[in-house]
């Protein structure tokens, strides 16, 4: 069971190509030979085998059981073919309809974000001003006054966690042209799976760096991928258990780079593989993550030109690979 | 060879004059801040290429400078610097805009190349600025 994301970066091409495949003219365009040779061969070894009928029946029989064989084989071809197009046309306009809902989420996040942070300003900024003047006030030592402070410490803890959704929605809508650089990404690998260290030795987790130290320089954007590398180490910490494992490895041939971190931990549901990249998807609790994280990291990715792929098996873990091209500006990765 | 100029930020004024120190025998640029708004007046009067910063520090912290810093000077790039590895603050950082984010004790060195780094992305965006009016 695998999800892959793909950019429609094209959506011009995304659609003839859809056309064509769903309307068979690809098929016929690659193939021409083959249909042919599946439209004449059964019947002009039928009309053989009528003919030999006449003189020689065992031949005749011989050459019927030929041909029934033929058809059999022909048939399956083309329904393998066929489904094999159906299954491609479906994929694709998920895909297709996954981008949009991303585009259009991102313009309706930021709108949201924009309008309530103003309010939300205005909030901390009045709580403030209510608790100076609570210190100010005299006789502030009885308990109502002790429950009114609670109240406004309280108030302003959740504007700062309404402060933190607005600002995660507008980082998520921003566009960021990347800026190149050429890239150590072993240490830049390195430098973030420090940070994740502490928190996976409370959980007595091992993360293990598998990285080649003569990995050739990634021309990409940095700070772009740090986030990205930070987050998907984060996840895969959240995803294990204490005792598990995670395993950050590169790959590289001539067109990609790959980043793979693997964990052995809880692993994703199917009927969760299709929305992991939706925004606001989470499992974990409310208040405890806000389902942006693999969404910016799979817009961050796609802005560097490549894919996310994830494979998982439930109860055995997930394996989440950043696919990016050697060459920016190449195209997406396919 | 270099011209790239620093604005270090932190509380720990031992640490600001070693590294400020050493940035200077390369030849490079350095001024200090002990804290945030001080470190924003300094903005304000002149431009920086490389901000280093520490993520804790009393009154404004370094997450909040992070902040102000992308918002008011956004081609100043910003390196965090922190003692004690934090994944929320890391992320926070990393997503606030930051160009790197370094654990202490940091290799000199190290911490070099990352500024070298940092201005050169810095010019970059300077660079397509200009090109793209």
């Amino acid at each position: 069971m695998s999800a892959r994301v793909t950019p429609a970066a094209d959506p011009g091409r995304a659609a003839r190509e859809l056309f064509s495949r769903a309307t068979g003219a690809r098929v016929w365009r690659e193939n021409r030979l083959a249909l042919w040779l599946h439209f004449l061969a059964p019947p002009t070894l039928a009309a053989l085998a009528a003919a030999a009928a006449f003189a020689n029946p065992p031949l005749a029989a011989l050459l019927a059981v030929l041909v029934l064989a033929l058809s059999a084989a022909s048939a399956r071809w083309l329904m393998t073919r066929l489904s094999r197009a159906e299954e491609a046309k479906d994929s694709l306009t998920d895909q297709l309809i996954q981008s949009q809902k991303m585009a259009a989420v991102g313009e309706l996040s930021a709108g949201i974000a924009h309008e309530i942070n103003n309010p939300i300003a205005i909030i901390a900024q009045e709580a403030e001003w209510a608790g100076h003047l609570l210190a100010k006030a005299e006789k502030s030592d009885t308990p109502d006054f002790t429950e009114l402070r609670d109240s406004l410490r309280e108030i302003r803890a959740q504007v700062d966690r309404c402060g933190g959704i607005t600002h995660k929605l507008l980082d998520f809508a921003r566009r960021r042209e990347p800026v190149l650089q050429d890239v150590d990404v072993t240490r830049l690998i390195d430098d973030m799976a420090r940070l994740v260290d502490k928190e996976a030795s409370y959980k007595d987790v091992a993360l293990v760096r598998d990285l080649p130290q003569d990995l050739p320089l990634l021309r990409t954007d940095a700070p772009l991928l740090r986030q990205v590398v930070l987050n998907l180490m984060t996840n895969a910490l959240h995803a294990v258990d204490k005792g598990g494992h995670i395993t950050v490895t590169t790959k590289v041939d001539d067109a990609h780079m790959d980043i793979r971190v693997a964990d052995d931990g809880c692993g994703i549901p199917e009927e969760n593989m299709a929305k992991l990249f939706t925004p606001f998807f989470t499992t974990k609790a409310p208040g405890q993550g806000t389902g942006l994280g693999l969404a910016l990291c799979h817009n961050l990715v796609l802005g560097m030109g490549g894919v996310i792929l994830v494979s998982s098996r439930p109860g055995q873990g997930s394996v989440f690979t950043v696919r990016l091209p050697r060459v920016p500006g190449t195209g997406a990765v396919r | 060879m270099s011209d790239i100029s620093i604005l270090l930020v932190d509380d720990e004024t031992d640490f600001v004059e070693t590294m400020t120190k050493r940035f200077r025998i390369r030849k490079i640029d350095v001024a200090s801040a002990s804290n945030g708004p001080d470190a924003l007046n300094l903005l304000e009067g002149r431009e920086f290429d490389v901000a280093i910063l520490d993520v804790r520090m009393p009154g404004m912290d370094g997450l909040e400078l992070l902040r102000r810093i992308r918002a008011k000077h956004p081609l100043t790039e910003v390196i965090m610097l922190t003692g004690h590895a934090s994944l929320e603050t890391g992320m926070q950082g990393m997503s606030l805009g930051a160009f790197d984010y370094v654990l202490k004790p940091a290799d000199f060195d190290d911490l070099l190349d990352k500024v070298r780094r940092a201005a050169e992305r810095r010019a970059l965006n300077v660079r397509t600025r200009h090109a793209g009016g």
